[in-house]
């Protein structure tokens, strides 16, 4: 266990739980005084019992029986007392500090780049906010009854031997073997739980792929391949399970077995003890009856020592998640928010993602405030994470994006985003009503906005004829809308923002072309004066924009107006040509 | 067109617990000689652990009491024999109960998934994913969490509170009435306990679901939030529905820092009557110190296990909604279901696909599609366009069977589907959903998705038939590049084109396309589609896209509009009818000529 503690990542999750634990010191120490309250009387309970029985029974003084007895219940009455409050300081405490950090995860993850999201699993980070902050909870709420429990063990020994020095001593070996014992359970089980962790960890994201791929799986036939594969990992935690198991039943025994033998010794040694005179009955019934009370504790206490390092190692995952700096932030001395008509310039921008091939080699591109492009491109060609450079979703590694003439990144996210509208080619649907969606980027818009822009994204109409309109409640992504409907849903969502650069990532590629021109016709309204960068496949959304860029190589071959681009560029004319021959010629 | 909804968050009801109980019993029926086992364990360890303390009071009252070390040491020396019986079937115990609750779990595990995996697509449609997620995870592990801390303490608890009343009532039935004095307020105590703790519990469970799903979403949709700088608002109502599940909590934590000490203090309250009736009656020798002593012992753990018991009456009341939970999805009844006697389709599969006088809606009272009649030869390639939402996905979901028609009938080469075995119906019919989802994991992993085991260069050869072994070449690791959670290193496109290539490598008869080439770039597509004209030479395919020449390039054109066919006929035939389908193509033409 010293071992497993002392090292650094242990230490790191050991600091953050010693912090947690300064922070709400009122309820620590609350709850640690009255542990230690609770336990000054647990072992004084006997002793009271010991004395009742010595000088009022065996004694024969009947009029002692009863005042003792009164006393009994006194101290009775306020180590309840201490028990109440050892456990309310002790809970209000574990979950303040899970509820806190749960938050602080939270608020961390808000704010971490798409790059890390990118390479993080959506199970990890649930991992991190749930199981690893139970374990995390768990120590917590075991550390008052811990401190109390030690301070038993020194008090309940130098009782013991002060009762009988001889036999005092003896007995008191049971501490330190029980220590011995958990020490060695906690290095055997620390691996075997991390085992078990992680294919716990791995079922969930079994599962979650199953049934968020549910649409895949059932169109192959695959289901016995999904169960297959729940199958083996339900395999791998039943054989974890069966291994810590085994640890667990050849120790706790073990952990009740030790004061046990203690008692067997008190037994023997000490009832010829009392035989010789050396001792009283009393003083012989208050052994056997410290000894019972240790049991528990000494259980827990070697439960608490073997659970330690898996805490610290959770929180240390948690400490590092907490550490991992977002890597796009507010500049430390951001510029004033440009006023102007919402220039793009892209000036030598180059970018990879991170151990990838470059994707833009050197764009230099400008969009024209109150204009309007169409990117086109081959598939992968970088056009989404050309358009992700303009709200700073990246930064490029090379090379500056300037907004209206300042690079985007000397402006405040906040300032950037709130001026820069996206929708994304995946529509991403919050379980909550179409009204709530639409209104997630303003959450005060009045319901004649929203409608408004669910007119102009051309989704007006048909949420009119859902049943219940607006409150309507989607799913998660919502799939019980059709494609189409789910994606005028984020165009309005956009719109509502009323942003001086309006960016469409093939924002209507499931739309039918009848609803397209509507929405084309509106949007003609709405892009006036308002910078536009559509990402498109298709020639009638080329249609929209004054004029299109042709991205490929990582480099912008061709810029101009759809028509001449036509005529000039055999290039384009290849790719439309394929695309439309009838519209080639026209 | 209703969109209901099926709240399974919250759907915690305390069902009878009784016959949830009855039902996890008969659920672990081959499990019963391993369980009996287990309980002659536990039962041997707690008969072992319980003989102590006659052990003591013979060694007491005729060893220590009246001097006799023989006694003494005879005592000790079984005493320690129980003990060593008592460690061996205690760690018996203890193993063969985790044994038996593992194999159980682990059993009702796959079960569920296996009756999960066979439900219908509209309830999958219906349910969030974080439900399910967490019917096999936390709630399992809720039942785990139970049988390794709460079932040993049932059983050991349950055992020592009998064995105990016994032995007070052996060593002194006048003392023993004394403590059934305090057993009515103990019952009382318990009782109201419960009525508190089982509403605080439950709240708790509620809320840490929400806590889960609000953290889940948060994370899936990231990206929005900070496109659209909410990050603030998010926080905002996660810390609401944080605060919640902390305020649950701290109710539960009220009732357990009253209850316990309540019960404390009965027991010492017990210990004090007992020394004041007991020393009395040794007083007045009716009764010898040995045997107060050995009551005193006994009413210590006639006390701990009733501590016990509320300890993980918890662990016990969360495994039982988690229990009656996972029995909800196992009575779910599959709304598309394999036929009692399916049939293999016959080989070799023509591909002739049949809709008769089809009527469906996903809630049946507004039909999404009305009386739809479609015959679709073998060989022939079908273009179905529509506006959005006219049911164009919906007709391919029922051309694969995900959903079942409320009327008339949807028939593969003359058979219902309904009659055809799910194996044979998915071998030869494939579709490429809308929102094509990719796993976690790599190319070649995904791109032999329907056909596990597929050999290298049978996917290579998919791979250059689509066009996309030079971009599957270019990647870092090739075929054993890892394209991450949903495929989100790679770009929209590219993961069409990987979703088109697992479908072309499971080389079914008829093939279903929702729009699996919308995010392509027209040259690339264009490339698909002539790799998949060769590839679909003879096989059936529905081909639904919004683009002008996809529909041009098909043998045939459907129009939908309103769930109804309206036209249908040859590109040129329509053009030339004048009707909807001519309508359409007009707006393409203008739109075009603005450009
Ligand atoms: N799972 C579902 N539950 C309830 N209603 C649904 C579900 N899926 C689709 N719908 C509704 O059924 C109608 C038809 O949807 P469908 O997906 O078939 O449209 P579509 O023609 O494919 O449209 P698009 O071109 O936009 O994909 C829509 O009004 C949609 O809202
Ligand atoms: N998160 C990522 N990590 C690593 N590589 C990525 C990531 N996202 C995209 N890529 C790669 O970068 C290249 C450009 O991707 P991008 O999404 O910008 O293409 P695109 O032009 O938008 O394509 P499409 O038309 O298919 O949407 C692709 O080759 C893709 O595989
Ligand atoms: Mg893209």
């Amino acid at each position: 266990m010293t071992r497993a503690l002392s090292d650094p990542e242990t230490r790191l999750g050991l600091r953050l739980i010693v912090g947690k634990l300064f922070e709400y010191r009122r309820d620590a120490v609350a709850s640690v005084v009255s542990a230690l309250i609770w336990m000054g009387l647990v072992v004084a309970g006997p002793y009271l019992e010991k004395l009742i029985i010595d000088r009022a029974i065996v004694g024969r003084r009947q009029d002692l029986l009863l005042p003792l007895v009164g006393l009994l219940l006194v101290v009775g009455g306020v180590k309840a007392v201490g028990i109440g409050g050892r456990r309310w300081y002790a809970f209000r405490l574990s979950y303040r500090a899970e509820t806190d950090l749960r938050n602080r995860i939270f608020e961390h993850i808000q704010r971490l780049t798409f790059s890390f999201h990118d390479a993080t699993a959506t199970g990890e980070l649930m991992a991190r906010a749930s199981s690893d902050l139970s374990q995390v909870r768990l120590i917590y709420a075991m550390l008052p009854i811990t401190v109390a429990n030690v301070a038993m063990f020194v008090l309940v020994g130098g009782v013991l031997v002060a009762l009988d020095p001889v036999l005092g001593s003896l007995a008191d070996l049971a501490i330190p073997v029980m220590g011995i014992l958990a020490f060695v359970y906690a290095r055997r089980v620390i691996g075997t739980s991390f085992e078990l962790q992680q294919s716990l960890a791995r079922m969930s994201t079994v599962v979650e792929e199953g049934v968020s791929g549910i649409r895949v799986v059932k169109a192959f036939g695959a289901e016995a391949t999904e169960i297959d594969r729940v199958d083996r990992t339900s395999q791998q935690i039943f054989e974890a399970s069966m291994k810590l198991a085994g640890q667990r039943a050849a120790f706790l025994p073990g952990f009740e077995l030790v004061p046990a033998a203690a008692t067997a010794l008190v037994l023997w040694l000490g009832g010829l003890r009392v035989v010789d005179g050396a001792m009283t009955l009393g003083d012989f019934v208050a052994f056997t009856q410290y000894l019972v009370l240790l049991v528990f504790p000494l259980r827990l206490t070697g439960w608490f020592f073997a659970e330690l390092p898996r805490a610290a190692a959770a929180a240390a995952r948690v400490v590092q998640l907490l550490r991992t700096a977002p890597e796009i932030t507010d500049p430390d001395e951001p510029a004033e928010m440009p006023e102007g008509p919402g220039e793009i310039r892209f000036s030598r921008v180059e970018f990879s993602y991170p151990g990838g091939p470059p994707v833009l080699r050197g764009v230099d591109l400008v969009v024209p405030g109150g204009s309007s492009v169409a990117l086109v491109g081959g598939t992968g060609s970088g056009k989404t994470t050309l358009a992700y450079l303009i709200p700073r979703f990246y930064d490029p590694d090379r090379g500056a994006v300037l907004l209206d003439g300042v690079d985007v990144r000397r402006l405040r996210l906040d300032d950037l985003r709130r001026e820069v509208a996206l929708v994304f080619e995946d529509t991403f649907l919050f379980s909550a009503s179409i009204r709530d969606n639409i209104a997630f980027g303003n959450p005060d818009a009045s319901d004649d906005q929203i409608t408004l822009a669910a007119r102009l994204a051309g989704a007006h109409d048909f949420i009119s004829a859902l049943p219940d309109g607006y409150d309507t409640m989607v799913g998660e992504r919502g799939l019980s809308l059709s494609g189409g409907q789910r994606q005028r849903i984020a165009l309005a969502r956009a719109l509502l923002r009323d942003p001086r650069v309006l960016i469409l990532d093939d924002a209507t590629s499931s739309v039918d072309a009848a609803t397209e021109a509507e929405i084309r016709r509106n949007l003609k309204g709405v892009m006036r004066g308002r910078t536009t960068v559509i990402v498109a496949h298709r020639t009638s959304t080329l249609a929209l924009a004054d004029r299109v860029v042709l991205l490929e190589d990582g480099v912008v071959v061709a810029v101009g107006p759809h028509r001449r681009l036509l005529a000039e560029v055999p290039r384009y004319r290849e790719v439309l040509a394929e695309m439309d021959p009838e519209e080639a010629t026209a | 067109m209703t969109l209901r909804y099926a709240r399974m968050g919250s759907d915690d009801r305390p069902e009878d617990p009784g016959k949830v109980l009855r039902r996890a019993v008969g659920e672990g029926r081959h499990l019963l000689w391993p369980a009996l086992g287990a309980a002659a364990a536990t039962l041997v360890a707690t008969a072992a652990r319980l003989a102590g303390p006659l052990v003591v009071r013979t060694g007491v009252d005729q060893g220590v009491s009246v001097g006799d070390r023989g006694v003494i040491t005879w005592a000790a020396s079984i005493y320690l024999g129980l003990l060593v019986l008592f460690y061996l079937a205690s760690r018996w115990s203890t193993w063969a109960v985790a044994a038996v609750g593992e194999r159980y779990l682990r059993r009702l595990r796959v079960r569920v998934y296996r009756h999960l995996m066979g439900l219908d697509l509209g309830f999958f449609e219906r349910t969030k994913t974080g439900v399910l997620v967490s019917r096999m995870t936390s709630d399992l592990e809720a039942l785990t969490t139970f049988t390794n801390e709460g079932a040993i303490a049932v059983i050991t608890s349950t055992l020592t509170v009998l064995g105990v009343g016994v032995g007070l009532v052996v060593v002194d039935p006048a003392l023993a009435a004394v403590v059934l004095v305090v057993f009515p307020l103990l019952i009382g105590a318990s009782l109201v306990f419960r009525r508190y703790a089982d509403e605080a519990y439950r709240r708790v469970r509620e809320e840490i679901g929400l806590v889960l799903s609000s953290l889940q979403e948060g994370i899936a949709g990231v990206r929005v939030v900070q496109a659209y700088t909410q990050e603030r608002h998010q926080l905002k109502r996660f810390h609401r529905v944080n605060r919640r599940y902390y305020e649950a909590n701290l109710d539960a934590a009220r009732a357990i820092s009253v209850y316990f000490p309540a019960v404390d203090f009965l027991r010492t309250s017990t210990i004090g009557l007992v020394l004041l009736v007991g020393g009395s009656r040794v007083l007045a020798g009716q009764s010898t110190v040995g045997s107060l002593i050995a009551f005193l012992l006994y009413l210590n753990w006639f006390f701990e296990p009733i501590v016990q018991l509320s300890n993980v009456y918890n662990l016990a009341q969360a495994a039982l909604a988690a229990l009656s939970k996972l029995f909800g999805i196992l009575d779910r009844k599959p709304a598309v279901a394999e036929a009692p006697h399916p049939v293999d389709l016959p080989e070799p599969v023509r591909g002739e696909l049949r809709f008769e006088g089809v009527t469906f809606g996903y809630d049946p009272a507004a039909p999404v599609l009305q009386d739809v009649h479609l015959v679709i030869p073998p060989g022939q390639r079908v273009a179905v366009v529509g506006e959005t939402g006219a049911g164009k996905s919906t007709l391919a979901k029922l051309a694969v069977r995900f959903y079942d028609p409320q009327e008339g009938r949807v028939c593969l080469d003359g058979y219902d589907l309904r009659q055809v075995s799910f194996r044979s119906l998915r071998r030869w019919v494939a579709m490429v959903p809308q929102e094509g989802y990719l796993f976690d994991g790599s190319v070649r992993d995904n791109i032999a998705y329907g056909r596990p085991g597929l050999d290298d260069e049978t996917i290579w050869e998919v791979c250059e038939r689509l066009g996309i072994d030079g971009w599957v070449r270019s990647l870092p690791e090739r075929l054993d590049t890892q394209v991450r959670e949903r495929g989100s290193r790679l770009s929209s496109g590219e993961r069409q084109l990987l979703s088109l290539a697992r479908t072309m490598a499971a080389d079914p008869a008829v093939i279903v396309l929702d729009e699996a080439t919308s995010n392509l770039d027209p040259e690339t597509e264009a490339t698909v589609e002539r790799a998949l004209g060769e590839l679909l030479a003879g096989r059936t395919a529905i081909v639904i896209a919004h683009r002008l020449q996809t529909a041009e390039r098909a043998d045939r054109v459907v129009v939908i509009d309103e769930g109804r066919i309206v036209e249908d006929g040859t590109f040129a035939d329509l053009v030339a009818a004048g009707g909807h389908f001519a309508g359409l193509r007009q707006v393409w033409a203008d739109i075009h000529r603005t450009a």
